[in-house]
């Protein structure tokens, strides 16, 4: 062994000491499903796995199991109260806090690939259509899409709902009872989909390695490119938001501040992992710091600061992070991976 | 990923009503003690019930990087990626298209797609021909011969609806597309499951595989847009440079008219033996291990597509060997 090698082996145990704080006080459980996808709503953690189930986690008191579905979760939305989850059963369903289950609708053999509630609109895609149920409409209201849906987002006050499909992105604009719908083009597959905080734009992952955003006020396109892996998770962080993203092997954050966003900036680069992956991102709510889980099943804490070192939050298991949530009232942090690990722990010490 | 990780695919191509229902309900109905998934097309035919069949739309998308032959299932990107989720790990995918459907985008999408060729892996493309109609067929529709062309395996079905004659002539047609696949004659498309599944057809190791059923050549006079097939062997070593520049300028500018290419290449100074398999102009290459000791080195490079004549690829590979 090289003097650099041995030099990088101690290094690197003490940068991955047997067990990481929040791993020795925490609770380990393995369901023996992937983990596919988490929402924090205001009484619980809830995650959803690739064997139906939906786990909701309370602070202080016992995970509650729900047979949800028949098949994998794959996509999860909350208004803060209830929870939203589409199966590859078909079926869209809503679940309350004490684990009432309600079926709004059953499209069978085709997928509920993507959901999203803001207040009392339920919404879901299945195929090229999104159907929505408002609090004043008993039937779902359907809007047609060029192509199948690959993402779903409200803006911040609900009045704009963005579709991704292929080939860009179809903004609508509730007015009343009508929805009016314009297009952002752009070419390739586009999947997760979001505005940002301010409103001001819109940012997509892509079929390819790379992001895509448009600022609506002129459309003018902002590509975000150069990583090495697909974009499986983003997140925004800060009052004057960075767009945080996975697939480097570190989190690559992207400023939305300024008249022009990224446009001919540099991102911010934290989190350094080597050679791994990153996979999931998720904020720590009123810090400018965020959780970075990788491919590996490392995941790390970082501030949105180059100078500053990481922490270890949770120590390589060997399969991908695939969830981070943090609990509602920020006590707890909850880290799932595709092989179904599941850790459960207090954020502080003396929690 | 290692390999052991890769759930295999099959793709099942024809024409409507030449059997592929029959195979499907097969697949999905047979005490096998495999567990399969099938995805099936919207417009498909009805009468398969079962919770592991998927609904897909055969969406195809060009992809953003200026190519307009590499256009990639989507819907197979999200639909591999929702099954490669599920709590019970899948012992196989078989990927059922239209019959109007061109294989092409279906294989690319495991070339180009990232999460797609980590946890899934092209196992074979498996074409249900119709003995009575696929003559009529070839001659009317570009995409019947592109199944043939892409087809690894060609199930020829309902032979007990024609003559001994009859089914001579479809194979010679059949060969003459594509001499490299593997032609197996049923009714009812009742061959051995095993014979059309879990074949690792597009394996590079399989490249070596490769053993034309040669015709005798026979160019009278055929149409522009049918589609041919054309092999080079070379016992000189070739050059690996002129080789890579040849062979990459060639599948840039003609990679629409080539649908498939397959070689096992014999480098001046590598011990290794390279091998490399395409779809238009994607391609996956690399080394598989020495040359067996004692045996010939050489070079093999086979072509299937369309006006290969005109891209004077006997003159190209001649100019690759070593001066």
């Amino acid at each position: 062994m090289s003097d650099r090698e041995k030099f990088l082996e101690k290094k690197m145990s003490s940068l991955y000491p047997k067990e990481t704080e929040l791993e020795s006080r925490g609770a380990h459980f393995n369901l023996n499903a992937p983990v596919t996808c988490s929402v924090t709503t205001s009484h619980s953690v809830a995650v959803g796995f690739g064997d139906g189930s939906v786990r909701l986690f309370f602070e202080g008191d016992k995970p509650r199991t729900i047979d949800a579905h028949n098949g994998v979760v794959l996509s999860m939305a909350t208004n803060g109260e209830y929870i939203l989850t589409g199966g590859d059963d078909g079926r869209f369903l809503k679940i309350s806090q004490n684990g009432d289950i309600f079926e709004i609708a059953n499209f069978n053999s085709r997928w509920v690939d993507t959901v999203a509630a803001y207040k009392d609109s339920m919404v879901c895609s299945s195929g090229s259509n999104v159907y929505i149920w408002s609090e004043d409409q008993q039937k779902a209201k359907s809007l047609e899409h060029p192509s199948t849906v690959g993402g779903l987002a409200f803006d911040q006050n609900g009045k704009r709902l963005a579709v991704s499909s292929y080939g860009g992105v179809t903004v609508w604009e509730r007015g009343g009872r009508r929805w009016t719908s314009k297009r952002l083009v752009w070419k390739g597959s586009h999947s997760r989909v979001s505005f940002s905080p301010d409103g001001k734009y819109i940012v997509t992952t892509m079929q390819e390695s790379e992001l895509h955003g448009w600022r609506l006020r002129d459309k003018v396109d902002l590509a975000m490119r150069g990583y090495p892996a697909k974009i499986k998770s983003f997140a925004w962080v800060g009052d004057t938001p960075h767009l945080a993203t996975s697939g480097d092997h570190q989190a690559i954050c992207w400023p939305f501040d300024g008249k022009d966003g990224p446009l001919g900036r540099e991102p911010v680069c934290v989190a350094d992992c080597g050679k791994q992956i990153s996979t999931f991102i998720e904020p720590l709510k009123g810090e400018k710091a965020i959780f970075v889980g990788f491919n590996d099943g490392t995941v790390l804490l970082s501030e949105l600061d180059e100078n500053k070192n990481p922490f270890v939050i949770r120590n390589p298991k060997g399969s991908e992070i695939s969830a981070i949530a943090i609990s509602p009232k920020r006590s707890h942090i909850l880290i799932g991976d595709s092989e179904g690990n599941i850790l459960w722990s207090p954020l502080w010490k003396n929690n | 990923m290692n390999d052991m990780s890769q759930v295999p695919v099959t793709v099942l191509t024809g024409f409507l009503g030449a059997g592929k229902t029959t195979l499907l309900n097969r697949i999905l109905t047979e005490q096998h003690g495999q567990k399969y998934a099938v995805i099936v097309n919207e417009f498909g035919e009805q009468g398969i019930d079962n919770d592991l069949v998927v609904d897909a739309d055969e969406e195809v998308f060009e992809m953003n990087n200026g190519c307009i032959c590499c256009t990639v299932r989507g819907d197979l990107i999200r639909i591999l990626g929702g099954l490669m989720k599920r709590a019970d790990k899948l012992d196989a995918i078989i990927v059922e298209t239209t019959g109007l459907a061109d294989p092409a985008p279906v294989a690319q999408t495991f070339f180009v797609d990232q999460d797609v060729s980590d946890r899934t892996k092209l196992d074979a493309i498996v074409t249900v021909a119709d003995a009575v109609h696929l003559s009529s067929q070839l001659g009317e529709h570009h995409e019947a011969e592109e199944q043939i062309a892409f087809a690894d395996v060609v199930l020829l079905n309902k032979i007990d609806l024609v003559d001994d004659k009859a089914i001579e002539n479809v194979q010679t047609r059949i060969r003459k597309i594509n001499p490299y696949a593997k032609i197996i004659k049923t009714n009812h498309c009742s061959a051995p499951l095993n014979e059309v599944l879990g074949l690792n057809a597009f394996s590079l190791d399989r490249v070596l595989e490769v053993e034309p059923d040669f015709l005798e050549s026979d160019h009278d006079h055929e149409h522009d847009d049918d589609v041919t097939s054309l092999s080079f062997v070379s016992e000189t070593p070739l050059d690996m440079d002129k080789f890579q520049t040849w062979f990459g300028n060639l599948l840039q500018e003609k990679g629409q008219d080539i649908l498939r290419s397959k070689g096992i290449l014999n480098f001046e100074g590598k011990d290794d033996r390279y091998v490399f398999q395409g779809v238009h102009m994607l391609m996956d290459a690399s080394p598989m291990g020495a040359w067996p000791t004692g045996k010939d080195r050489s070079s093999r490079v086979v072509f299937i597509g369309r006006n290969l004549e005109s891209m004077n690829l006997q003159e190209g590979f001649e100019g690759c060997k070593v001066a």
